[in-house]
């Protein structure tokens, strides 16, 4: 996926907007394992103990109903984390963040341009049909298709063609070499579904009427809209090792966050992804369960979004980068929950790199030090004292409003005028999809994250004229980085280059990076066997959990 | 029929004040900023033709007055178009959330008759006594305490303390549907009972001190005989108007309780659509209550007559 722009978008556009509270949660963790650096108590966790046993149903909470279960339009924490129970893809993305194969017993790429799916036999949907590889074009055919209107197209803006070419063998040819497309595959991109129910469902597929019929461990037995949905084990799994050890599960929709808690402490729910963290000290004491932290793909940035402002100036956001206090920022926006970060990727999608490319991406970098005089110096030396930058906020979560004061006083600091503009979480959204509302914009707030396993996922994004490089940032040796990574096939040599990609995007700051912090989860005592991870999207996480 | 006649003349008033309702309803949308298919494609980089095609899908490319035209067909059919987020028909989404929203109303609104009418009866006949100020005060502190407060006292007092109650959902089936509205049908009455509370009273006040009243007590009708046929009845027109008033109030209350318990009504759904831009269900959820307030006042208007025959013939109230 040359430019999968579109995974944090949607987190930003959707999952924040509506998320609220549970995003403060989300701001993103590297795969660190230190310590905060504001000295908070925490700890990542990447398994839990293995259950002892079966168990008949547990229930999880969401903090939105999912929009869609339709693969081809999820793209949001619901949306995603309950479809990642019930239908599978071509690969499978893993708590650890590889890619191992799914759906697709194997794949290859015997030339640059072409890559072979062989479809794994013995599949059964949850219907009983068996999958073939004509499910499987179908599926990937749909999200190329316009009058679908998928959020993953961008995954297959490279692609040439798709086509069967055996009984269980798919070959997908690109136009230009395509490292990303799959890397893509064990998304929501990669997802297969019967072709008949594509056919038989059309309109209402994936919605509350029309369901889904997939190949995941669990199947979906009832949507009741806003309310809950409820989820069976499948007992025709094809995966022995992933065989779901709740005969059933149930996802509870309580968007308030408040009724959320209290139905974790009085354990009329058993979990919850992305709580409050706020609310953690709370959940851990009342003693029907543990909060935990799992690694994280996203960072918190801030979005430069005008580089004909003020901003356009190099030295200008280097400045502001050096005013603002970014432990400050932890501290009020997550509890100090997480690490300061120089960076917009998190250790986490970089499992397939080098450790040399991994100390080029995370070491061999400016680490900014908050250091108001010699800021103040940059701004003068650019001539920008006294200039004006308007920046875009919401009533989204309290981050938001942690990270627009210190921006303020950032900016205050060095001599520049800041005005803060609150808009409706609708209007916020529409920053991200909608090149007038960024008029006259300068910067705003995000939290974004990697859908795949690959940084350079983040960097492709960035490139001169690429839809989500807000600003219109542009860069030459960048654009040239990030084209020969994508049409690099080796990951090895692929993580180099995406590594000088993020050592230029850490020079030019083309956005601010804030933070990351790990992704917090109640699990309640009655069970255990998860692998926390930002997995969790697209993993079939549940079908681990047993009884404690 | 001078009657038929005036029920004409409210049902035609009905029409007409739907009929701009609906204007106002659909055409308002075009004021709110914002893309509705930059948000149905999700924010994500579409290609040109999907645009184009989604667009088309949702008729979004023809002239508002024809979108107007499209969309009224429809709703006059029962089709209230597709939702954008969830895509599906907005009559499934509706329908699917109606059942709660309705209960939650209907057993807010007897909480809040029985306990208005029976609090301003007795507060009435005990005017100036110290139970009547205690039910004035009471009354009017309850309905000092936002909903939203509300909620959370009880959720935290009866569910998460006693655990007499569910703390969100509304439950399956209609009697485990009642259990799971007790709390928030009591959090969405205690504001308004006040009102009705108040306006028994005083309407009973009145009543109380009239020459006919008088009469009938000095002709040694029993008091329970006075209240009922000559105060209560006498005052039941005010009570019936505010009551009226209360319907509309009672559904876009509901949105506050129903996100506090986390259960999925028509309040909570405005909520929701509003944010996403998600327009046809908006307008189906305003039309519709503004149809419930309309009607139920209409409603109210031709039976007063049958209550209060001297509204009929124009006395007024003397």
């Amino acid at each position: 996926m040359t430019r999968t722009r579109l995974s944090r978008v949607a987190a930003v556009g959707g999952a924040l907007l509506i998320a609220a509270t549970s995003l403060t949660a989300c701001s993103g963790s590297a795969g660190g394992t230190s310590t905060g650096s504001a000295g908070a108590d925490w700890k990542l966790t990447t398994t839990t103990a293995k259950p002892t046993g079966d168990i008949d149903s547990f229930s999880f909470a969401l903090y939105a109903e999912p929009a869609t279960l339709d693969y081809a339009y999820a793209f949001d924490y619901p949306d995603n984390q309950v479809l990642a129970n019930v239908c599978e893809s071509l690969l499978r993305l893993n708590p650890d963040y590889s890619l191992s194969p799914g759906l697709a017993k194997s794949f290859s790429n015997p030339d640059p341009l072409t890559w072979v799916y062989e479809i794994r036999d013995g599949v059964t949907f949850h219907d009983g049909t068996p999958l073939t590889a004509a499910d499987a074009v179908a599926s990937m055919q749909r999200i190329m298709d316009p009058s679908v209107g998928s959020a993953w197209f961008s995954v297959y803006q490279n692609v040439e063609s798709i086509t069967q070419t055996g009984p269980m063998e798919v070959t997908v040819k690109t136009k230009i070499p395509d490292s990303q497309f799959n890397q893509g595959m064990g998304g929501s991109a990669g997802v297969i579904e019967s072709a008949a129910t594509l056919a038989a469902k059309g309109k209402d597929y994936g919605n509350s009427t029309g369901g889904v019929n997939c190949t995941g461990p669990f199947s979906l037995t009832q949507w009741k809209s806003g309310e809950s949905l409820s989820l069976e084990r499948y007992d025709g799994y094809w995966d022995k090792d992933l065989r779901a050890k709740s005969a059933k599960m149930t996802f509870a929709i309580i968007p308030d966050a408040t009724a959320r808690v209290n139905a974790m402490k009085s354990g009329s729910v058993d979990g919850s992804w992305q709580i409050p963290m706020e609310s953690a000290p709370q959940l851990q004491a009342s003693g029907k369960g543990d909060v935990l932290y799992a690694p994280s793909s996203a960072t918190s940035d801030l979005v430069i979004s005008n580089v004909s402002g003020p901003l356009g100036d190099k030295r200008v956001r280097k400045a502001l980068m050096m005013a603002l206090d970014r432990p400050g920022i932890l501290k009020g926006a997550s509890q100090g929950i997480g690490e300061i970060s120089d960076v917009l990727t998190t250790k986490l999608v970089w499992g397939t790199a080098t450790d040399a490319a991994k100390k080029t991406a995370f070491d061999d970098i400016t680490h900014y030090k908050q250091d108001v005089a010699a800021a103040k110096k940059l701004v003068e030396e650019a001539g920008a004292t006294g200039k004006e930058l308007v920046y875009v906020t919401a009533p989204i979560g309290n981050d938001f409003s942690v990270v627009s004061q210190a921006t303020m006083a950032a900016a205050q600091s060095i001599g520049l005028k800041l005005t803060i503009k609150t808009v409706s979480p609708a209007q916020y959204t529409a920053l991200f999809s909608d090149p007038s509302a960024r008029e006259g914009v300068d910067l705003f707030y995000t939290v974004w994250y990697l859908s795949s396993p690959d940084a350079l996922e983040m960097y492709g994004v960035l490139r001169t004229g690429d839809f989500s490089n807000y600003g219109g940032w542009s860069n030459a040796e960048f654009d040239k980085t990030v084209n020969e990574a994508v049409g690099t096939m080796d990951p090895a040599a692929r993580s180099a280059l995406t590594a000088k990609a993020q050592q230029i995007a850490n020079e030019e700051l083309p956005w601010l990076p804030l933070a990351t912090g790990p992704l917090p989860l109640f699990l309640g005592k009655r069970i255990t066997g998860l692998d926390p991870s930002m997995a969790f999207l697209y993993y079939p996480w549940a079908a681990q959990i047993g009884k404690r | 029929m001078s009657t038929l006649r005036r029920v004409a003349g409210k049902l035609g008033g009905l029409l007409l004040t739907l009929f701009l309702a609906s204007l106002l309803v659909f055409f308002s949308r075009f004021l709110v900023p914002g893309d509705p298919i930059r948000f149905l494609l999700r924010g994500r980089k579409p290609s040109p033709e999907a645009i184009a095609d989604v667009t088309a899908q949702y008729g979004l490319n023809l002239p508002p007055w024809e979108q107007y035209v499209r969309w009224i067909a429809g709703v006059l059919h029962g089709d209230f178009g597709r939702s954008l987020q969830f895509r599906q028909d907005v009559t499934a989404v509706l329908g699917d959330r109606l059942p709660v929203t309705l209960m939650l109303v209907v057993m807010a609104g007897t909480i809040i008759a029985v306990v208005g009418l029976v609090g301003g009866t007795i507060a009435a006949l005990n005017k100036g006594r110290a139970s009547d100020r205690g039910i004035l005060i009471s009354l009017t502190v309850l309905g000092a305490i936002p909903s939203f407060v509300g909620s959370i006292v009880l959720i935290a007092i009866f569910s998460v303390q006693l655990g007499w109650f569910p703390s969100f959902g509304s439950g399956s089936g209609f009697w485990d549907m009642a259990y799971h509205l007790v709390l928030p049908s009591i959090a969405l009455a205690i504001v308004f009972i006040v009102l009705v509370g108040k306006v028994t009273r005083s309407a009973m006040v009145e009543q109380l001190n009239r020459e006919h009243v008088e009469v009938a007590t000095s002709r040694g009708i029993t008091r329970l005989a006075v209240v009922r046929r000559h105060v209560l009845r006498n005052a039941l027109g005010p009570i019936l108007t505010v009551s009226g008033v209360l319907v509309a109030g009672l559904i876009v209350a509901s949105s506050i309780v129903e996100q506090a318990f986390g259960l999925s009504g028509i309040g909570s759904l405005l909520v929701g659509s509003v944010d996403r831009l998600d327009f046809p269900v908006v307008q189906a959820i305003v039309l519709l209550v503004v149809t419930a307030f309309v009607v139920v006042n209409a409603i109210i208007d031709i039976l007063e007559p049958w209550i209060d025959p001297r509204s009929a013939a124009g006395v007024g109230a003397r």
